[in-house]
């Protein structure tokens, strides 16, 4: 009887001791978990923002107009390589802001509307058109930016099929 | 006996079981805290590097962002901006080609368009002189004179100056003031007086002018 309490003593003392040790390792896996995923947002982050510099040192070296798109402040410039040709203003679709990722897309098309209703259509990714711009049905439901109609004719005269565009958020 | 001993295990195993920690997911019970520390110290040396090769690029993307000051033309909606960097210093509303063509008798023909790309002013000069070319004889149905024939210098239809981009083409004055804004030029930019005064005294030689 006196052997078995020994033992269950040696066993509890055993188990309180294990015990304590997993609370103290609990605390550090809860500290390394929530800087794991600090510094996961932080490197995403960086990423992005590489991703962007890159970008900026290709089109500053490259001889071809392009956009750069300001998401969040509904804002864009038509830039030739580190030179600004012009600031615009836009209006986004209802499905722009979680239907578009930050970087960079390419135009495929240059589509000539009637009347000045032109748009410039980046795959399936994006439409930049004038407000009243007749795009084509199957193309109606790409998230879409729209300028003022003066914006968009010297927009859509400068670039050529090809030319990039780069969402920055 | 053989009770107590069974007792004594099962508030032993229930102790345990309470006692495991639960927060997190299952998969995080299962890594190994070395492991997820080696995680953390191989993203913060990720970031660092990021960090640091970020830091490059924005240096020499900043090496390459001069303060000079430039010229865009927008033959779209004719109008001139003065900039610096993200700033504009001055805008203007201008002339630019009219996108015309004609065509003489023996099959000589021109087409009024602003040439676009990326140019330097090459002069500037004071009260320019223009000397009418060919086709402004033809447009008017007039004959075309010899090259060097006195008649073709005509003086104060440029206004009082002129910024010289190369192949004849220049920014200057107009007589035409009431049709700035429009595409109404033989190519070159035209300019009112005022902006035209301050763009001559901004400008130097050398400066970029971007025409898209």
């Amino acid at each position: 009887m006196k052997k078995i309490y020994n033992i269950s003593i040696i066993l509890f003392i055993l188990c309180f001791s294990g015990v304590e040790g997993t609370a103290q390792e609990q605390d550090e896996r809860a500290a390394l978990q929530k800087q794991q995923q600090v510094l996961q947002e932080q490197v995403a982050t960086l990423k992005r923002e590489q991703d962007f510099l890159l970008f900026r040192k290709t089109m500053y070296a490259a001889d071809s107009k392009y956009l750069v798109l300001n998401s969040e402040k509904k804002t864009g410039q038509l830039m030739y390589k580190n030179r600004v040709l012009k600031d615009f203003r836009f209006t986004p679709s209802r499905n722009f802001p979680g239907a578009v990722q930050s970087g960079m897309l390419v135009l495929t098309k240059k589509s000539e509307g009637k009347t000045d209703r032109n748009a410039l259509i980046f795959g399936t990714a994006l439409i930049i058109q004038w407000k009243r711009a007749v795009v084509p049905k199957r193309e109606a439901r790409i998230p879409a930016i729209s300028l003022t109609k003066k914006d968009m004719l010297s927009v859509f005269s400068a670039v050529e099929e090809g030319a990039t565009a780069y969402i920055v958020r | 006996m053989k009770r107590i001993t069974l007792t004594i295990t099962g508030i032993l195993v229930v102790l345990s079981i309470a006692l495991i920690p639960s927060s997190g997911f299952p998969e995080d019970r299962i890594v190994p805290i070395e492991v997820l520390r080696s995680k953390v110290q191989s993203l913060q040396q990720e970031a660092a590097r990021l960090n640091e090769e970020n830091q490059g690029l924005r240096w020499m993307l900043k090496a390459l962002e001069d303060d000079e000051l430039y010229v865009v033309v927008d033959t779209e909606s004719n109008q001139l901006l003065m900039r610096k960097g993200d700033h504009v210093v001055h805008r203007a509303v201008c002339g630019t080609g009219s996108r015309e063509f004609i065509e003489e008798e023996t099959g000589r023909n021109w087409f009024f368009e602003t040439p676009l790309g990326s140019f330097t002013v090459l002069g500037k000069e004071r009260n320019p002189v223009w000397i009418r070319p060919d086709w402004s004889y033809v447009e008017e149905n007039m004959p075309v004179p010899p090259e060097n024939d006195p008649d073709r210098i005509v003086r104060g239809v440029l206004g009082k100056y002129a910024l010289l981009l190369g192949n004849g083409y220049k920014i200057h004055g107009t007589t035409y003031t009431n049709l700035l804004g429009t595409h109404f030029t033989h190519g070159c930019v035209s300019l009112g007086d005022d902006d035209l005064a301050l763009i001559y005294q901004t400008v130097k030689i050398g400066t970029k002018v971007y025409i898209y």
